[in-house]
Parts: structure tokens; C-alpha cells; sequence
């Protein structure tokens, strides 16, 4: 056979071990037997001194025409090649997809927090600064700077924890009025918010323990319609556009006037259910015109100055919105329940 | 208050429905809670005369409206939302005989507790049973029907809001009534058979002899009126309200009668519905009423005038009402009002004590208009709301702790006092007086212990893995001063994967270093810098396996596992461990605002070093030889491995350490990476000893 021949006869060899090649690794063999630098198209251009002069010219141009080729056909074998290969690999690491993931117990607010959180956003929206107050309170701040008389009836539905002859644990949040009139002088929209405390045992709507929000401003020309304004406002806010709200005339010895503020169920939309006991309203908040001689007793002049008061309680609006019939389940903590809302 | 419907019309007239009507005083302010019908078949059952049905509604009355507690209150209301005036009923009565003043002395030794007594004596009644109309409204103001004299005196207090007494007029000695104050030593059998010992305090009525009567709170058994009496005194007085409420209080005893003097009794009633009961005892038991009354009145009350400026009432409620509304309403309340020289003058009637000045009279005014008649209006001044500085702070911690994979919980502050022993403070502990039972009797020096309740509860529900924290307040006396401050604490056990079928078990244990890696992880989140851990001990951790926290090189806070005493008294499965750190102190360290620092424009170099030391050194020694030695271009140490074993020499421990090393101003060479690297390795030999694998 003359050189040319074998050329030839290399190239078809050379592309049959391609394409027979079926791994890349194989294919890393045919491409070092034929193309590798003592590979046999290399040999055979070593080989081109043998050859008369007239034919060395065309026979290394047909070798290097052959390199190309094979190499070009071994780049195309080999993506396809790889192909398969990446493919064949993703199929061996197949996993079970339904097994559950490392599920992570992500952490939650509670509640009641939250609630209050919402509240406190709502009223500061509104101009109310929050100012932190005591839970252990003076007698003198929660009753008598209140207007409450010594001995009254109205300290029947208060009954307090006391620590010592003065001090007790607040049974209203309404205690912080007097301390911040004694600092600040009007205009005053401030707002506070926390734990209270009456003598009252455990039962599924009652509890030693529970959550009030008092707000309470003092300015020139504030008004009753004011309040109504603004307790609506929270109402909107807190309950969404549609509720309404409903003031009737109630005692609470720091206003006067005094309401009681009440919303539309949100249960039964107002068409009276079980919660609001047939009513279709849900008693929110007393709220009032704040008493003169509670101004008086701080020094503010009643004739210059007006302002209304409200106070609310927390607990309440969790349980409406979410249908929650067991006070106790809230500081009771049962994870179970606290991962719900 | 229990009001009949039937009773209320012979007051007051009304074209609308019970229901309406209800509606309209509730809308008003006197609320009426509920309203039932009650047949004729219901009164025969409990004694009453089967002859018609009523609707009974239970009102419910505010503290400052005694007036109320009667029908004739009631139905003065109606009147005022109906436009109608209410009827006073008669009190005339035949009166024959000798004078009452002959009859019976009485004298008031207590003026300050008893402002006005009044008696008249009917002698030769037939004690019997009540007819049937009166049974009925007895039985429909709540009672039970006794005997016609005892039932009229119970009607006209239902009726006129003026508690009554009926004595047994021959079984007073003297005859004698005195109002004083009881002597120390006596005691009164009082008509529930109860022997109640006296005070002298408490006010009673007694005749020459003996008190025979708790004063506005109940009379006594000896001279009750029985089958027998024949002749009766009948008793209306005015008791002061404090003084009833505080005997009431003592004695643990509240009547009708003290539940009315208590909210106050009108001083201008005594003597009519002391005339109205003689005139009802008369009609139904017979017998002949003496002339006159005894009526011992030292200080009568007159009706207060007040005034009103229309334009007050407009800059309060926030209306435009016209002075002819306010005079018409006032008057429909019963306060007689003229409008002149632009200003309301208003003659309030004894039995609204309740209004004392100008705004109560706004209130009048605001309530009959109708609070769903006030408009709605913001207040004009526009004023920036913010949240204190405490509250800010929480929102941040709560927010860190949360995306930590903690859960909020809220725990009570009343506590159990032991608990304060099981971190030491039961020296500190603020008690309560009045407890509502032994487990409460305490305030919380502590949230970690709260926690460890929470934990416990948990489990004992079935969930073992729990991962906690609660912001809020604490309480301590600190050399006799009460302190209430703010805490932040987290509690944990179990296992922090909920499924962990593929890793380790133990791989996020809730131990120790979960633990702490939950507080460096909120110190990181509040920029926090400077802080430190160091063993510790404190009765409610494990005695070595305990850390106080520091920050800025104060102590803020503790850390670990819990000691076996603790796990032991709430009953926990597993180790728990706590961590609790002081809110105020932790706020103070945390930075209000921090500012950029540019990202680095250097590569770093990552350099691996073992370094073998005596268990006895500690990490944070090693670590702080390693960054002394850091020669300036050191940025961070990262501990990658801790390891015991067969290539390390005994009570020696080999502790991996990456060591990242950064210029701000150039890429560091091999050369100069190497050399600090060689500094920090001899270092480490000079100062603890350490070899190198
Ligand atoms: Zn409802």
C-alpha cells in the first residue's frame, strides 16, 4: 500500500473508533491514538521525508485536512458524548422528592404582642406618642388622682392586688393620666399600653391578668365629637371599613361625659350571635370627656384647656378576630396554639 | 335592678314597645341587660296571684345613679326619653290617736352617719299574708314574699328607692330609738339568725337598751315583726353612704338596703316613703296610723342651683345645640331650668346628688340629645405620633429573636414566690398582699423560670422540642425600694429540626452553644460590640455550665444550661437550657444608629493553624493571644474544629483555626501573611504553651 493509501485507510479506522467510542474516556483514547503527539496521523507526517518531493506537498496537506477532520468529528462526538454523560450521572442521584425537608420551626410573635403592636402603630399614626408606665402603681395614681372617691361603689369592679398600704398593682392603664400631666403641660396625645391587674379568678372570659391601651389628649377646644372621631378612626383601622361604631352615655369617675364605645360584631356582621350575645355590638372601650377636677388637680385650667380619654381592653380583640373562646389560652402558651395565628 | 314593665306604667306613660323603649334607655345610659317575660303560671309557682304575665328587665345601673335603683327612678328616665312626666304616687293617710312624737323618742347620736330619721307607728295591725298584687311585685323585684308588713316595706323601697324597717313597736325598750355608734363589746342576732359582733365603727339603731337594727344593712331578730306584733314602728332614714359601706364591707353583708344607701339615698324621700308605707300597711293590714311623724332632720337639704353656659356645652359635646333644647331637656330630667342673659340656671332636685356642676349637666344635656347625634371630627391641631424609646427597642429584640426560630410567649407576672428561690432571689421577691391563692402570691423576679413553666407545660402536652423568649416586665425589692424593670429571656430543650431524619440527632440540639450563639446572634443584630462570656455561677444554671454575659465590660446578663434542681421542680424532660439579659442595659450598649463601612476592595488570605494547648487554657485565651499577634492585617478567626484524641497528648485539646487575613490598602503577599502567621504561632508558644499539628 503506498503512503496515500494507508492514509486513507487511517482516516475510515480513525472514524469508526470514533464513532464507536461510547465514553468520554474511550473517546480520550481514540483522540490520543490518532491525534496525540506520537499518535498515528502524527507518525504518518513524520514519515512524509520517505516520500518523493513532488508528492510530500499534497500528502501533508491531505494529513493535516485528515487532523482537522478527526478532530472536528471528535469534538462533535464528544459533546455528544457528554451529554449523555451529564445525563446519565443526574439520573444516578435521583432523590425521593416527597421525603419532608429539614423542616425549620420558624419563630413566631405572640398574639397578643402583635395585637398590641398593631394598636400602638394605629395611634401613633394618629399623633400619639407611647410613654412606658408602671405596672406596680400608687393608690394615689390609679383611684384618687382618678376622681374616685374614697369608698365608693365604683371601686367595686376594680378590686386590687396591693403590695404594701400605697402601692398596688394597676387595675387600669387609665393610672398613667395623672403621672403624665404632672410632667408635660398641654397639647399632650399620648398613649400607653401593658399588663393590669384585678382580683378576678380564671375562668374562660375572666382573669387576675389582662392587657389594656389608654389613650388620652389635652388641648385647646378638643371636643366630644373628637373622640368620636377618633375612636372611629381606630375602629376603621382595626376592624376594617366597614364597622360601625356605637357611643352610649356610661360612668367612669376621671370623665364627663362618659361613653361606653361599642363596635358591630365582626362574628355576625351585626346580626347577633353567640359572642355578642344577640346584641350584634361588642362593647370596646369607656371613654369620656376628661373630668375638670382631674385637670384641676394637676394645674391645667379647665376653662382653657379640654380632653377626652379612652381606654380599651386587648384581650378582646384577638378572641373576635379570631374566634377565640378561652382567654386562658393566651398566657398559657401552648406552642400548638401560638403556631395557629 | 329588676324592674317590672307592669309596675313602671303606674308612673310613667309610653306608646312604644317594652323592647323599644328598653332600647331607648339603654341608648341613654341606663342600660337594660336583659328582659324576660315572666307568665302568670311562672308567678303562681313562686307564690305570687297567677293573674297576669310582666316583663321583668334587669337594669343595669351605673355607680353614681342611686336614683335609679328604684321604679320611680326608672320611670322618671322613661318620662325624660319619652317627653312625658312621671306621676309620684300619693302617701295621704287617715291618721287617728295619739301623736307619734307621744309614741316614740328618737334621738341621733350620730349625726355624721345618719343624716335624717323619720319614724311613724301604726298600732293594731293584723299581721298576714300580702294580696296578690303586692306578692307579685315582690316577687318580681327578686324577693320573697314575707308578710304584708315586712312586703310594704320592701314595695315602697322598690318603689321610691328608700330602704325600710318595720319594728315590732311594743318590743322596744323605752320606747326609744337612738342612732349611734355600736359600743365595743355589743352584738346584734341580726333577722338571718346570724350573731354578728359590733364595732364601734358601725352604726346601729338601738332602743334604750340594746341595738336592735344594723343601721341601712339589716334589723335584728328580736324585734322583727312576727305573727304576733300588733303595733309597728315604721323606720326611714338616710345613712351616710361610706359609713354603710365600710360596716357592709366588714361584716361581709350586703343587702338591698345597703346596696341602695350605699349609692345614695335621696334625703328628700324619708319622710314620703315613710307616709306611703303607713298608707299600704293601713289599706292591707289594718290597724290606726298616729298623728304625725318623728322626723329628726338636723341639716335639711335644699336643691342646688347651677348654671350652665349654653356655649360650654357646645365647646364640650362639639355641637351647635340651641339654649331652648338644653332648657327643654333639663326640665324633662326633672331639674327646673330658665334661660336668661345667656346663661342656663338649673335647680337640681335632691334625688340627682349625682349633679354637682356645670359639666354634669353637659353630660344631661349630651346624653337625652343623643351621643349618635354628636358629629365626627378629628382634633385640629396635627401632632407627630412616635413609640417610646422602650418600645422601639422591643420591636428591634423581637424582631432578631424571632427570626432566630424563637417563639414569642407572654407569661403571667403573678408567680408562685418559690420561684424566685430557684434563682436566688427570694430575698427580693415583692409579694402581694391579698393573694387569690398560694401559686400567685409573688410577682416574677425572673423570666427564665417562667419560661422553664412554659417549657414543662409543653412537654407535658407532647411536645419535647421547645424554643422560647419573652420580652417584659420584672419585679425586685432592692434594699426596700420596688424595682420594675424590663428583661429579655429565652428558654430551649429538645432538638430545633422538626424533622431531622437526615442528619445526626444531635445535630441542632438545643444545648448550650445553641444557646449562646442565640445571644451572640442578638448582640450581632443590635451592633452590639464588646461582648464577653465568662463562667459564672447562679442557682438556677448548671454549677459549670454557666456564662454571665458582659457588654462594654459591665454584666448584663446570664446564660446556660439549667441546674438539675430546677429541671427537677417543673418536672422537664431533657436539658434545657436559658439565657436572660437586662433590657435596659442591653438598650443602653446597643447603638441607636451605626454607619457604613465600605466593603473591602482586597482579597483576604485564608491561613489553617492546629494549635494543641492544656484543656486549662481557654478559647478566648487562645483567641486573644492569636488576634494580640495579628500584626494588623488579621480581620476575622474563625474556629473550625475541636478535637481530642489519640494524636494529642493527654489533658491537651488541638483547636482548628481559620485565620482570614485583609488589607484595607494593598493585596498581601505569601512573604508578609507568613510572617504574622509565624509571630502569632510563637506567641502562642511563649504565652500558653501550644504546639502545632
Ligand atoms: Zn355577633
Amino acid at each position: 500500500m503506498t503512503q496515500q493509501e494507508n492514509l486513507e485507510c487511517l482516516r475510515k479506522q480513525a472514524l469508526e473508533d470514533i464513532g464507536r467510542a461510547e465514553s468520554l474516556a474511550e473517546l480520550d483514547v481514540v483522540e490520543t491514538r490518532y491525534l496525540g503527539r506520537k499518535g498515528e496521523v502524527t507518525q504518518l507526517l513524520r514519515t512524509i521525508g520517505s516520500l518523493p518531493p513532488e508528492e510530500r506537498r499534497s500528502f501533508g496537506q491531505r494529513v493535516n485536512q485528515i487532523k482537522e477532520e478527526l478532530a472536528a468529528v471528535i469534538q462533535n462526538r464528544r459533546n455528544e458524548l457528554s451529554v449523555v454523560e451529564i445525563s446519565t450521572k443526574l439520573q444516578k442521584e435521583a432523590l425521593d422528592v416527597t421525603l419532608p425537608g429539614r423542616f425549620f420551626q420558624v419563630g413566631r410573635p405572640h398574639v397578643l404582642v402583635e395585637t398590641l403592636k398593631r394598636i400602638k402603630d394605629i395611634f401613633i399614626g394618629l399623633g400619639y406618642e407611647i410613654v412606658e408606665s408602671p405596672e406596680i402603681e400608687l393608690y394615689k395614681y390609679n383611684f384618687a388622682a382618678l376622681n374616685y372617691p374614697e369608698e365608693h361603689p365604683a371601686l367595686d369592679e376594680q378590686m386590687s392586688f396591693y403590695i404594701t398600704d400605697d402601692c398596688l398593682l394597676r387595675t387600669q392603664t387609665t393610672a398613667f393620666q395623672h403621672r403624665v400631666m404632672e410632667k408635660r403641660k398641654p397639647p399632650i396625645r399620648v398613649c400607653t399600653m401593658g399588663k393590669c391587674y384585678r382580683v378576678d379568678a380564671v375562668d374562660a372570659t375572666h382573669s387576675h391578668t389582662f392587657h389594656q391601651v389608654d389613650c388620652f389628649t389635652v388641648d385647646h377646644g378638643i371636643t366630644m365629637a373628637d373622640l368620636k372621631g377618633t375612636l372611629h378612626q381606630f375602629a376603621v383601622e382595626m376592624f376594617g371599613r366597614d364597622v360601625q361604631v356605637r357611643f352610649r352615655p356610661d360612668f367612669f369617675p376621671f370623665v364627663e361625659p362618659g361613653a361606653e364605645v361599642a363596635v358591630t360584631c365582626t362574628i355576625c356582621d351585626g346580626k347577633g350571635c353567640g359572642v355578642c350575645k344577640g346584641t350584634g355590638w361588642l362593647e370596646l372601650a369607656g371613654a369620656g370627656m376628661i373630668h375638670p377636677r382631674v385637670l384641676e388637680t394637676v394645674g391645667i385650667d379647665p376653662e382653657e384647656y379640654t380632653g377626652f380619654a379612652f381606654g380599651f381592653g386587648v384581650d378582646r380583640i384577638p378572641m373576635i378576630k379570631y374566634s377565640i373562646d378561652d382567654l386562658r389560652l393566651f398566657l398559657e402558651n401552648d406552642l400548638r396554639f401560638l403556631r395557629q395565628l | 335592678m329588676r324592674v317590672s314593665v307592669n309596675w313602671l306604667r303606674e308612673y310613667v306613660d309610653f306608646d312604644c314597645s317594652p323592647d323599644e323603649l328598653a332600647q331607648k334607655l339603654t341608648m341613654v345610659g341606663l342600660e337594660v341587660e336583659e328582659s324576660r317575660l315572666i307568665t302568670a303560671e311562672e308567678f303562681a309557682a313562686l307564690g305570687g296571684s297567677g293573674e297576669q304575665d310582666d316583663i321583668v328587665w334587669d337594669t343595669k345601673v351605673t355607680p353614681n345613679r342611686g336614683d335609679l335603683l328604684s321604679v320611680l327612678g326608672t320611670a322618671r328616665e322613661v318620662g325624660a326619653v319619652v317627653g312625658r312626666a312621671a306621676r309620684v304616687p300619693s302617701s295621704e293617710v287617715v291618721q287617728s290617736g295619739p301623736k307619734a312624737s307621744q309614741l316614740i323618742n328618737i334621738r341621733i347620736d350620730a349625726p355624721d352617719l345618719c343624716r335624717r330619721y323619720a319614724g311613724v307607728v301604726i298600732r293594731g295591725v293584723s299581721v298576714g299574708p300580702s294580696p296578690g298584687w303586692l306578692r307579685d311585685r315582690i316577687i318580681a323585684a327578686g324577693m320573697r314574699p314575707i308578710n304584708n308588713v315586712v312586703d310594704v316595706t320592701n314595695y315602697v323601697m322598690f318603689e321610691l328607692g328608700q330602704p325600710l324597717h318595720a319594728f315590732d313597736y311594743r318590743l322596744l325598750r323605752g320606747p326609744q330609738i337612738i342612732v349611734r355608734r355600736a359600743r365595743t363589746g355589743e352584738a346584734l342576732t341580726t333577722i338571718d339568725g346570724e350573731k354578728r359582733d359590733l364595732d364601734s365603727d358601725m352604726l346601729v339603731i338601738a332602743d334604750a337598751e340594746r341595738p336592735v337594727a344594723l343601721a341601712g344593712i339589716m334589723g335584728g331578730a328580736d324585734t322583727e315583726i312576727t305573727d304576733r306584733t300588733v303595733d309597728i314602728l315604721i323606720e326611714s332614714a338616710n345613712f351616710d353612704p361610706v359609713g354603710i359601706r365600710r360596716t357592709s364591707k366588714r361584716l361581709g353583708l350586703t343587702t338591698e338596703s345597703s346596696y341602695r344607701f350605699e349609692r345614695g339615698v335621696d334625703p328628700g324621700v324619708t319622710d314620703l316613703a315613710a307616709w306611703r308605707a303607713a298608707q299600704l300597711i293601713k289599706q292591707i293590714a289594718g290597724g290606726d296610723v298616729a298623728q304625725g311623724i318623728v322626723d329628726v332632720y338636723p341639716s335639711p337639704v335644699s336643691p342646688v342651683v347651677l348654671t350652665v353656659r349654653p356655649q360650654r356645652v357646645n365647646a364640650v359635646l362639639g355641637t351647635s345645640i340651641e339654649p331652648e333644647v338644653m332648657v327643654q331637656i333639663l326640665c324633662s330630667l326633672g331639674i327646673e331650668t330658665v334661660f336668661e342673659d345667656d346663661i342656663l340656671r338649673c335647680k337640681v332636685p335632691t334625688f340627682r346628688s349625682d349633679l354637682c356642676r356645670e359639666i354634669d349637666l353637659i353630660e344631661e344635656i349630651g346624653r337625652l340629645y343623643g351621643y349618635d347625634k354628636l358629629p365626627q371630627t378629628l382634633p385640629c391641631r396635627s401632632l407627630q405620633g412616635k413609640d417610646s424609646r422602650e418600645g422601639a427597642f422591643t420591636e428591634r429584640v423581637r424582631r432578631i429573636l424571632i427570626s432566630c426560630a424563637c417563639q414569642e410567649v407572654l407569661t403571667h407576672s403573678l408567680v408562685d414566690s418559690r420561684y424566685a428561690s430557684l434563682v436566688g432571689k427570694e430575698n427580693e421577691v415583692v409579694r402581694v398582699r391579698n393573694p387569690l391563692s398560694e401559686d400567685l402570691d409573688s410577682l416574677r423576679t425572673s423570666l427564665a423560670v417562667n419560661l422553664l413553666q412554659v417549657i414543662a407545660r409543653n412537654q407535658a402536652r407532647g411536645m419535647e422540642s421547645v424554643s422560647v423568649f419573652e420580652i417584659g416586665k420584672v419585679f425586685r425589692r432592692v434594699s426596700g425600694d420596688i424595682c420594675e424593670t424590663r428583661s429579655i429571656a429565652g428558654a430551649m430543650v429538645g432538638n430545633l429540626w422538626r424533622s431531622n431524619w437526615s442528619l445526626p440527632s444531635d445535630a441542632l440540639a438545643a444545648d448550650f452553644f445553641w444557646c449562646k450563639g442565640l445571644v451572640e446572634s442578638l448582640m450581632d443584630g443590635l451592633c452590639i460590640g464588646g461582648v464577653a462570656f465568662e463562667r459564672t455561677r447562679n442557682p438556677l444554671l448548671h454549677p459549670t455550665r454557666a456564662a454571665k454575659v458582659l457588654a462594654g465590660g459591665q454584666e448584663i446578663g446570664f446564660l446556660g444550661e439549667v441546674a438539675p434542681e430546677a429541671i427537677e421542680f417543673f418536672d422537664i424532660k431533657g436539658r434545657p437550657c436559658v439565657f436572660e439579659l437586662d433590657f435596659e442595659a442591653l438598650m443602653r450598649n446597643a447603638p441607636d444608629a451605626v454607619s457604613y463601612k465600605p466593603l473591602p476592595k482586597y482579597p483576604a488570605v485564608h491561613r489553617h493553624l492546629a494549635v494543641v494547648v492544656k484543656e486549662s487554657a481557654t478559647y478566648k485565651e487562645v483567641r486573644d493571644v492569636v488576634v494580640k499577634s495579628g500584626g494588623g492585617i488579621l480581620e476575622e478567626v474563625c474556629l473550625l474544629d475541636v478535637y481530642k484524641g489519640p494524636q494529642i497528648p493527654p489533658e491537651c485539646r488541638s483547636l482548628t483555626l481559620e485565620l482570614v487575613f485583609r488589607s484595607s490598602d494593598r493585596t498581601l503577599t505569601d512573604e508578609e501573611v507568613n510572617a504574622v502567621v509565624e509571630h502569632i504561632r510563637s506567641s502562642l508558644s511563649d504565652s500558653l504553651g501550644a504546639a502545632f499539628r
